[in-house]
């Protein structure tokens, strides 16, 4: 399976997003969650497309969650965390730092 | 599209506009549909929840619905079908994944196990090559090491083994470990101060009657609490009690062995209080034996078990008295707190005793102790077999490693494969522990499946092996079996190869060294250095391959030797027959006579039959038999004095039936029967102890005293192996005929299969209830008992070495056809540049050549090294065998060859410009 070894902005974002959510990791949530804490309104369809890419990738893992009735009698679909995804994560995390170090003091917002 | 169930909140008038659903459904991939909808129509419905007016929630649903990227969503569910089909996706899942971080900290992750088994199920042919190398090597393992188990090893199962020890008498040579005699027992088990219980057995066979069917049986006789002091539990019933065992001959009680209560009495119930019939008289069952317990002898299955107060009865009589008939081992408890030196020290003192009090049969016969769990078979015997054993499992061990080497080899391949994937992956940072770990389960799994495989194979094999059994005489049932001992061996096995062949590759390809990994990117020319590992792999394996074919042939040569060897008996056609008239019911000596006197008359009145001979013992039988003679003008260094000398007693006929010469003096003839008692001696006896005499007329003499005459001296013949040299042997003209009977020697015209049925034929005439020791027989199979060792060296080290020569060729084909495959763009320009397809051949086989012939240097050096230890085990080769070491060779390199070529060949046929394309 392909394993990309990019991950892109909005990707890492919902990744967080997915992991901060813990169990409870649907689509909507996601969308909720990136609105509050990264101020990113996205679409409905970026969301999915999003959280399809990254089970692609191997990042994510999906499945059925229980259908409701507030949802029309619709199930959810339940997103979580790969080893892979979070190993993803923390090598952008780990990039991001190694620039950080030697580029100066943080500034006012760091 | 099914309609979905309006939940109470969702009735029509509060749902969204179907319109908008319709549309919706419509644009949308199933893939993601369904969560789509859900939560749009569950934002709707909050938004009406929050109380916004309904036109305002019905605008935003049309708003969402409308700007749907339908398009984006649909590719991307195209594109993660491929790789995820919906069906794996939808399966509930709950475990442990809901935590991601517990499983980030472990280098494992139970989706690499499935990773693991996808990836090995996408290369079918790998995974057959390598579970089948893997099973060959572990189930050899296994089959051997279950053998070495079943005799070596055994798990009896006694309580506190540890108190336990085995009691020993010397015996006349000064052998410290023989038998021991039964008013000695009792003495001991009365009067010693160290042991808490002194129990004994000895060994007897018996005529068991079952339906009519006469059978020999193998059994023991034994203390009354013999099972209690080893603390083993009856299966059904009872064990003996104290008044059992007190008076000879006054309680006909048996315990049956329960191999032979489930085989010969359909594993009845009810057996207890049943009677038994053995030789002819019935005795009651009081109890089975467990299924653990198969008796004291190793390898042999016991019976059935009597009191040893019974001896007398099942036997020839006057054992039980006689302090001089050694024939019983002995175990004993060690009180509490009492050592073994202890024990030692008691017991030299309880011989010196007996020594005093009995001086004609205990001169010199010291009783000493050894703890049960140092021995397997015996003291001296051990010391022999365990190396031998060492050997053998050595040999499978070496069969295991060149599996390994090949698997390695392989796996090296694989990880070159991915080592673009693995160096990016290391350089971003991820963890060498997690990717080492995941290659690792990749080859314990197949490890695994190999050890499962190998367990199969090794259960085969010993089923064979039990099939083929020596052709042993006396009754046996060997049991080997593959117990938990050997399960846990095989698991420890399977696993130790499984790391020993994936961690180099796995740490090879996982080295952090990756910059020259990702910068000969594009020169596809393959890394020299890794090549030295594979190539180091294969060195090994062909070396060791040739150290196990010069073994095999060798052996098979001295197979041949030793086929060829003159015993000094006529080997040619010839029937032999063993009754047991004893056991018969023929009681009284003058009855045995007169039965093999009407028996040879009957022989001989048949025309193809032309000399009948009998003998109580026959030259390369099993068994040893030796007696004392005092030896005029010899004089022994043994405490009685005596020379012990092998012999036989023979009929008048013997030495003619046999084709042995008499080269001085003259045979036994019919009317000496009565006349004083007479002997001829082998041509050794006089050479070893009157050399140049003339010893016709002179007289020998028993260990009791009596005169022997010698009446003429014959040829040399082999008494005990093919290989011995010349041994002093006594034939004695035959007397009272011994309790297992006299053996029957039938020559004639025609082939030995006609003559045994002839023998059978009046056998059946002249007493067709006739117990038989073993089948009537031909010559050669009489001879095949000799030959078994070196034939089943010969056989095991011919199919291991077959074996390893199978692997090491996979080996090589496997480095050939892998470099060959790295080099595809190289030999493509060549060829455009007009190399011949020959030219290519020669280039690509080349290298893995000159890896054999390395491999071949080392693997003669070797060989010729351990074969020197077995040089003991040669007939009539050296160790460095000329033949054996020119054949071989040439052999292994014939097959490295052919190897080598196939791939090279195939390269050949590239077409040249699709070579330069590709990669």
């Amino acid at each position: 399976m392909p394993k990309g070894s990019h991950l892109g902005d909005l990707e890492e974002l919902v990744l967080l997003a997915v992991r901060r959510l813990g169990e409870e990791a649907d689509g909507g949530r996601v969308r909720e969650e990136l609105t509050e804490l990264a101020g990113r309104t996205v679409s409905v369809s970026t969301i999915y497309v999003t959280l399809m890419r990254l089970e692609e990738k191997g990042y994510a893992r999906s499945w059925k969650g229980e259908p409701t009735a507030t949802r029309g009698g619709k199930a959810k679909r339940l997103y979580a965390l790969t080893p892979e995804g979070l190993e993803a994560l923390e090598q952008v995390r780990a990039v991001r730092e190694r620039m950080w170090e030697g580029a100066g003091a943080r500034t006012a917002h760091g | 599209m099914a309609e979905s169930r309006p939940g109470p909140a969702a009735s029509d008038a509060g749902g969204p506009p179907r319109l908008a659903l319709a549309l919706l459904r419509r644009r949308l991939p199933d893939e993601v549909a369904e969560a789509i909808e859900g939560d749009l129509v569950d934002a709707h419905a909050r938004a009406l929840a929050e109380g916004r007016p309904r036109v305002v929630a019905d605008a935003l649903f049309w708003r969402e619905v409308l700007t749907l990227r339908a398009g984006a969503l649909r590719r991307a569910a195209r594109r993660l079908e491929a790789v995820r089909p919906t069906t794996e996706r939808n399966r509930p899942d709950r475990a442990a994944n809901r935590d991601p971080d517990f499983w980030s900290k472990l280098p494992m992750h139970p989706n690499d196990f499935r990773y693991a088994i996808r990836r090995l199920l996408r290369s079918p042919g790998f995974t057959a090559v390598a579970v089948l190398s893997l099973a060959l090597g572990i189930g050899a393992n296994t089959a051997m090491f279950s053998i070495v188990n079943a005799v070596l090893i055994r798990d009896l199962p006694v309580t506190d083994r540890h108190e336990l020890v085995e009691v020993y008498s010397s015996d006349s040579d000064g052998f410290q470990y023989a038998t021991s005699s039964h008013p000695d027992y009792l003495d001991l088990r009365e009067g010693n101060d160290v042991f808490r219980n002194v129990v004994a057995t000895r060994t007897t066979i018996a005529r068991i009657d079952l339906d009519g069917r006469p059978r020999v049986a193998f059994g023991e006789l034994i203390s009354w609490d013999y099972f209690q002091t080893l603390g083993i539990e009856m299966e059904l019933g009872r064990s003996f009690v104290a008044e059992e065992d007190a008076t000879p001959g006054t309680h006909p009680v048996v315990i049956l062995g329960h191999r032979t209560w489930t085989q010969d009495f359909g594993a009845d119930p009810d057996i207890v209080g049943s009677d038994v019939w053995l030789n002819g008289r019935p005795y009651t069952v009081v109890g089975v034996a467990p299924k653990a317990y198969t008796g004291s002898m190793p390898v042999l299955v016991t019976g059935f078990f009597t009191p040893l107060m019974m001896t007398d009865v099942l036997m020839s009589g006057g054992q039980l008295e006689r302090r001089g008939s050694r024939s019983m081992f002995m175990k004993a408890r060690l009180l509490p707190g009492v050592s073994i030196e202890q024990a030692n020290a008691s017991l030299s003192a309880f011989s010196a005793g007996l020594e005093e009090a009995y001086p004609e049969t205990n001169e010199r016969r010291l009783m000493s102790a050894v703890p049960s769990g140092k021995v397997s078979l015996n003291p001296a015997v051990d010391r022999i077999l365990t190396p031998v054993a060492g050997l053998l499992l050595a040999v499978v061990g070496v069969v295991l490693l060149i599996a390994c080497a090949n698997l390695a080899s392989f796996l090296l391949a694989r990880a070159e494969d991915r080592r673009k994937e693995i160096a990016v992956r290391l350089a971003l940072g991820a963890g060498r522990k997690r990717l080492v770990s995941q290659l690792l389960i990749e080859t314990t799994l197949l490890a695994l499946m190999g050890g499962v495989a190998g367990l199969v194979l090794a259960q085969w094999t010993v089923d064979l092996l039990m099939a083929l059994q020596p052709p042993l005489p006396v009754p046996v049932d060997v049991e080997i079996s593959l117990d938990r001992t050997v399960l846990l061996f095989t698991a420890g096995v399977s696993m130790l190869a499984g790391v020993a062949f994936g961690l180099v590759p796995a740490l090879q390809a996982t080295n952090p060294d990756v910059a020259p990994t990702l910068k000969s990117e594009a020169t596809g020319s393959g890394v020299p250095r890794r090549f030295n590992l594979r190539g180091g792999l294969v060195v090994t394996q062909v070396a060791f391959s040739f150290v196990l074919l010069i073994g095999a042939g060798l052996f098979v040569r001295s197979l041949q030797k030793a086929q060829a060897i003159d015993p000094g008996f006529d080997t040619g056609p010839g029937a032999l027959a063993w009754p047991m008239p004893e056991l018969a019911g023929y009681e009284t000596p003058e009855d045995v006579e007169a039965f093999y006197d009407v028996f040879e008359q009957r022989l001989l009145e048949n025309p193809k039959v032309t000399h009948v001979a009998l003998a109580d013992r026959l030259p390369l039988g099993v068994g040893v038999q030796t007696n004392g003679y005092l030896l005029p003008g010899v004089p022994s260094e043994t405490p009685d004095g005596d020379h012990d000398i092998d012999n036989a007693n023979v009929s008048h006929g013997y030495f003619e039936a046999m084709g042995v010469e008499i080269v001085s003096g003259r045979a036994f003839a019919r009317d000496d029967l009565d006349a004083e008692r007479m002997v001829i001696v082998s041509q050794a006896f006089v050479d070893r102890y009157y050399p140049g005499e003339d010893l016709v007329g002179r007289s020998i003499q028993t260990a009791g005293g009596d005169d022997l005459r010698i009446v003429g001296i014959a040829a040399n013949t082999k008494v005990r192996t093919l290989g011995e040299s010349p041994r002093p042997y006594v034939y004695h003209l035959q007397g009272q005929v011994m309790f297992f009977g006299m053996q029957v020697v039938v020559k004639g015209q025609g082939t030995s299969e006609e003559l045994v049925a002839i023998t059978r034929a009046t056998l059946d005439e002249v007493e067709p209830d006739m117990v038989l020791f073993e089948e009537i027989k031909t010559m050669n199979e009489h001879l095949a008992l000799l030959l078994f060792p070196p034939r089943m060296a010969a056989l095991l080290l011919s199919v291991f070495g077959a074996l390893a020569l199978l692997l090491a060729g996979i080996g090589v084909y496997g480095v050939v056809s892998y470099a060959v495959a790295k080099r595809t763009r190289e030999l493509g320009i060549r060829m455009s540049l007009g190399a011949s397809a020959g030219d290519v051949i020669r280039m690509a086989i080349g290298g893995g050549m000159r890896l054999v012939i390395v491999g071949g240097v080392v693997g003669i050096v070797l060989a010729a090294g351990v074969t020197w230890v077995a040089s003991d085990y040669l007939f009539g080769i050296s160790s460095t065998d000329v033949v054996t070491f020119a054949t071989i060779p040439l052999l292994l390199t014939g097959v490295a060859l052919f190897a080598a070529w196939v791939p090279a060949r195939r390269a050949s046929r590239v077409d040249p410009v699709r070579a330069l394309r590709s990669e």
